[in-house]
């Protein structure tokens, strides 16, 4: 068991090398920071321009090869992820924005699991009565409405509930309040106010995928050939499905894992931009825009380990459920 | 879902006790004391969006304890409802009515809960198909110990572990101790069929259903689970319901028959009343539709032309009347009842009685072939001509297919062969059919995919109609080859594009073979008379034909562009009965007339049989034995033919009872660990037997494919044939352990 997940660990790292490898040279073939620097009063010599970003590792006289092996032994010998054209270091900025980011959505993960999966069995033994044809259409909803309008529309709904209540019970953006006082408890409030908005937006969005899969694949194996043999055997109907079906059919849901933890973090930088929380997404979209080669690669980088995470865990979780795997 | 049911259940009473009256049946209340299991007009209906279909329309029987009862009927006649009924497991939809008594309880109407005290405990089934009945995330042990903590929530569990082993010991799984905790998806069809009946067992049943339970298996396979559910019967006393539509199965296990058509019951009786004094014209029909294995028969078979009804529209007359050849005027005014046939009940098994108003003129000296119009034997012009003056069609020498086994994801390591098809030599005659017979998996379809391939890289070499697959193997040569050799596949609907019309179907062919217009379209009418369908439903699509009619598509499209050899691979598997003899029939008149060569591929021996001149037996990617059809059926040399006819039931009660078995152990090896001698000797009941200085010749050499040995000076001269078979001890004794034979039933 170890030895396959490290087996499977080891393939994804290579993975990841060669998915970064490949983002960097179409960065550094496209992006093109002197431009920028170009548009900047007084604008500065060519001269000015290469000199600065020679001291921050970014030579645009380098061939793409000669900075990518550069770059690539900053990374190997002092994990040094390089710097912004602006000077700043990938690394520090970094380990700042990968906290928010999985702060903003590693409980929004956890509760669309679990929230998606419960109400996927709940419809699925309500089978067309009105609360699975609610709950399964709204999903479908989620399923169409972009992901930003979602957002914005729950935003709004909280702006709504705090001028009705006449007190600011939710922040709709940022992710704490700069230089609050106070004890742990007011911090914590604080906190919440700030989640609230956030986790529940991304989460009422997010489930609704689990849900339908959940209520599908249960459906497709409640009437399984294997159902009616634990039914002959004299369990009732409802036991025979909680004990033979259900279990089966988490199978596929597990191994769907591997793609939604990536997908709430790519579809992220919405959620991100929305309620002005400065993490990874965020990130990606400004590296692009502000001709960032080194910041582009990292959050690439970060992505392909996101994913990676999501594919061990979905392996982990179907060796749990499905024996057949474990033998092989 | 119960109050509605004995709503239904108590407005038909009168009228209920009324039919039985006429009927001649008891009432409700007077089944023999001894019976474990009584019904009486059993009804189940379905709300559908076509209108209601009355799948079950009056069943009655008795079942006492240790009796069989085997219900047969083909696909849709309401088998599976009856049983699923009895045991509750029909969908809320299902209106039920009519009175299923358990020991003189009523389960009609008891509720999903209340139920549950009888599933599994002295009302237990075995499903049809074992690969998808247990629930593949958990061990087997825990599932027969599920069934025992059910039924006895106080058993400890050292005691449910051991009992679990026990009953695994008792259908036969080799090492029960270890195999307890081996997953469903270790364990092959047969094995999980052992399961499941072990399952069923587990309770001491008195009623065990078994619908269809052999019907998913290779035909060794099925006689070793109706061995152990002839055990489990004899452990558990129970009585035993045996659905199935294959009347070899059920004749050599059954007391009583009951033969199902429409939902009803239409002819009913001891096991020896149905086969040898059948009084219905469907019964009889689907007696004289079914080949026999163990005679070279010299008659067609009983085709019974036509389609069961739609049971959304009650018939008014016999439900029989649309295919019945007997059908007159009188058939059609109210549908016949169930009347008792004039003779003595000698065991006290099921009164005879066939539903039939001409019951009385049916008697043993009617022959059935001349009811249904059975058409003559068919004479081919090649018959008279010895079989080495005529010109060889196929020849395959040495032709070999060997899969390399591979491990790993990125790097792939070869861990091992598979020798899917190891040495295979034949040649096909003109006008004469040759089948390869033999289990699952041990390389027939492989066998065509290679003569399909037609490649000169191929390991051996591929002869059809005179051109070499290593001469050449150009487009041309190809499509050459092309018209000499089609196709006819297994499943007549997957076969067909459900979008193209039967003339769109037909006409692909002949213009890929360049033929004008005009023309196509008089052959096209030749080929549906040829192939016995109405020329004028040519721009029907598929879905509008039956699945017999659609597999006559399918022969008339293999035989659109002239070829000369015709390749069947499974031709009437997916076919009921009485349809499959049409067909059979059909391609024998083919070869005939047309003076056709058929290659053909088939599990069921007694088709092989009927419509083949020549055999070669199948194991492991090699012939075990080969020759005349004749020959090798009633003089089989191998251990492994004699093993694999052995095991075919044969619809003939008296000879199934008393015939001895053949039980092969175990299931066939996968071809990756073919040992090095005879790949047979892991299942040899000949090998098991020798002692072991002779032993020893069959692990170390191969034995090769040879004809009889010359017989020894003053020994009787063998008969002329071209059998020839690849054992070293054709006339060894057979392991006592593998002969089976029940005297008494
Ligand atoms: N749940 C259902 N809803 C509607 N119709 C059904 C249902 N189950 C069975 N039927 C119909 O009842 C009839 C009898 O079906 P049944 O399965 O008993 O046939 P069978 O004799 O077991 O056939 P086979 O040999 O193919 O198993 C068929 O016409 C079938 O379509
Ligand atoms: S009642 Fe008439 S139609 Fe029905 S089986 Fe008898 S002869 Fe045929
Ligand atoms: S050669 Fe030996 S093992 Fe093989 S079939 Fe003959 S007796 Fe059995
Ligand atoms: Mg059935």
């Amino acid at each position: 068991m170890l030895r396959y997940l490290a087996k499977r660990a080891l393939t994804y790292a290579f993975m990841i090398f060669l998915t970064t490898t490949a983002g960097y040279f179409l960065a550094v073939s496209t992006l093109k920071p002197a431009l920028l620097e170009q548009e900047r009063i007084p604008r500065p010599t060519p001269e000015q321009v290469a000199n600065s970003f020679r001291l921050k590792g970014l030579d645009p006289d380098l061939s793409p090869w000669e900075r990518y092996v550069d770059w690539l032994t900053g990374i190997l010998t002092r994990w040094d992820w390089g710097r912004s054209p602006n000077g700043a270091f990938i690394n520090a900025e970094f380990g700042d924005r990968v906290w928010i980011s999985t702060r903003l959505f590693l409980a929004s993960i956890i509760l669309t699991l679990i929230i998606g999966v419960a109400l996927g069995v709940y419809t699925a033994a309500r089978q067309y009565k009105a609360s699975d044809r609610v709950i399964t259409s709204y999903s479908y909803l989620v399923y169409i409405v972009p992901a930003p309008i979602a957002y914005f529309l729950v935003q709004l709904g909280a702006i709504n509930i705090n001028e009705t209540v006449g007190e600011r019970l939710f922040f709709v953006t940022g992710i704490s309040t700069p230089g609050l006082e106070g004890d742990g408890w007011a911090q914590f409030i604080d906190m919440l106010a700030h989640y609230a908005v956030p986790t529940f937006a991304i989460t009422i969005v997010g489930w609704g995928t689990y849900q339908i899969a959940q209520r599908q694949y249960l459906l497709d194996n409640v009437n399984a050939d294997f159902v009616r043999t634990a039914r002959a055997k004299g369990l009732t109907r409802n036991q025979a499905i909680t004990r033979h079906a259900l279990r089966v059919s988490f199978i596929p849901v597990a191994q769907s894992i591997a793609f939604t933890i990536p997908a709430i973090f790519a579809g992220g930088f919405f959620a991100e931009k929305i309620f002005a929380w400065h993490g990874v997404g965020s990130w990606s979209i400004d590296a692009i825009s502000l001709q960032d080669v080194n910041a582009a690669t990292a959050t690439l980088a970060y992505g392909s380990v996101i994913f990676a995470i999501g594919a061990i865990l979905a392996d982990f979780a179907t060796t749990l459920v499905d024996p057949r795997v474990r033998v092989q | 879902m119960s109050s509605e049911m004995t709503a239904s259940a108590e407005s038909s009473t009168l009228s209920t006790a009324e039919r039985l009256r006429v009927a001649g049946l008891h009432a409700p209340d007077d089944a023999p004391a001894d019976a474990v299991l009584s019904i009486r007009d059993l009804n189940v209906r379905f709300n559908t969006e076509n209108g209601v279909v009355h799948a079950v329309r009056g069943i009655d029987f008795d079942l006492r304890a240790g009796r069989t009862l085997g219900i047969v009927g083909e696909s849709g006649s309401g088998k599976s409802v009856t049983s699923m009924a009895v045991m509750g497991l029909l969908p809320e939809t299902a209106e039920i009515s009519g009175s299923v008594r358990l020991n003189g309880k009523e389960l009609l109407g008891l509720s999903d809960k209340a139920m549950c005290r009888h599933r599994g405990n002295d009302l237990a089934m075995v499903f049809q198909d074992p690969l998808s009945s247990l629930t593949p995330v958990y061990t087997v042990g825990n599932q027969i110990i599920e069934a025992l903590t059910v039924h006895n929530p106080t058993m400890t569990k050292r005691a449910k572990e051991a009992r679990a082993v026990e009953l695994l010991a008792l259908v036969g799984i080799p090492s029960p101790k270890d195999r307890f905790k081996a997953f469903p998806h270790e364990f092959s069809g047969g094995m999980r069929q052992r399961v499941m009946i072990a399952i069923a067992i587990a309770n001491n049943p008195r009623v065990l259903i078994a619908d269809e339970p052999t019907t998913a298996l290779d035909v060794t396979i099925q006689a070793q689970v109706l061995e152990v559910l002839h055990t489990a019967q004899e452990e558990t006393g129970a009585a035993v319901v045996m659905i199935t539509h294959d009347l070899g199965v059920v004749a050599g296990m059954a007391d009583d028959i009951m033969v199902m058509y429409a939902g009803k019951p239409v002819e009913t009786g001891s096991v020896d009343d149905i086969y040898y004094n059948p009084r219905m014209p469907y019964t009889m029909g689907l007696l004289g539709a079914v080949p026999r294995v163990d005679i070279a028969e010299k008659t067609s078979l009983v085709p019974i032309e036509g389609i069961p009804p739609n049971l959304v529209h009650t018939p008014t007359g016999c439900s029989f009347a649309p295919r019945c050849p007997l059908a007159s005027d009188s058939c059609l005014q109210g549908e016949p009842e169930l009347w008792a046939v004039a003779g003595e009940n000698l065991d006290g098994g099921m009164p005879h009685k066939a539903a039939c108003i001409k019951t009385d003129s049916l008697g043993l000296e009617v022959d059935v072939h001349e009811i249904f119009r059975a058409p003559a034997v068919p004479v081919s012009r090649f018959d008279a001509i010895p079989r080495e003056e005529r010109r060889t069609v196929l020849e395959l020498r040495d032709v070999k297919k060997h899969f390399p086994l591979l491990k790993g994801a990125l790097l792939k390591r070869r861990i091992g062969t598979v020798k899917a098809v190891d040495g295979l030599s034949f040649d096909i005659r003109e006008g004469e059919c040759f089948s390869i017979v033999g289990e699952s998996g041990c390389g027939k379809t492989t066998t065509l995919l290679e003569i399909m391939e037609f490649h000169k890289d191929q390991d051996g070499e591929v002869v059809i109609g005179g051109l070499s697959n290593k001469e050449a193997s150009d487009a041309r040569t190809k499509s050459a080859m092309r018209k000499e050799l089609q196709m006819v596949f297994q499943d007549p609907t997957g076969a067909l594009d459900p979008r193209f019309t039967v003339f769109e179907v037909l006409s692909e062919p002949l213009e890929n073979a360049g033929m004008a217009k005009a023309q196509i379209r008089k052959r096209i009418m030749e080929l549906m008379e040829l192939v016995g369908l109405q020329p004028d439903h040519v721009n029907r699509f598929p879905n509008q034909f039956s699945g017999g009619q659609r597999q006559r598509i399918g022969i008339a499209r293999a035989l659109a562009v002239n070829p000369k050899l015709v390749v069947l691979d499974e031709p009437v598997s997916a076919l009921d009965v009485s349809v499959q003899a049409g067909v059979i029939n059909l391609l024998d008149k083919l070869r005939a007339e047309l003076g056709l060569s058929y290659l053909m591929v088939a599990h069921d021996l007694s088709v092989v049989r009927h419509i083949s001149n020549r055999v070669a037996v199948m194991y492991l990617g090699k012939i075990v034995e080969i020759g005349d059809v004749d020959a090798v059926f009633d003089n089989p040399r191998h251990p492994y033919t004699r093993a694999l006819l052995s095991a075919i039931p044969v619809p003939d009660p008296a000879l199934e009872r008393t015939r001895e078995r053949i039980i092969l152990e175990g299931d066939l090896p996968s071809p990756l660990d073919a040992p090095a001698g005879c790949n047979f000797a892991t299942r040899c009941p000949v090998f098991a037997a020798l002692p072991p200085a002779r032993q020893e010749k069959c692990l170390t050499l191969e034995p090769p494919l040879e004809p009889l040995p010359a017989p020894g000076p003053g020994g009787t001269p063998a008969p002329p044939t071209d059998q020839q078979f690849a054992c070293f001890y054709p006339d060894g004794e057979l392991d006592a352990d593998a002969l089976v034979v029940h005297e008494t039933n």
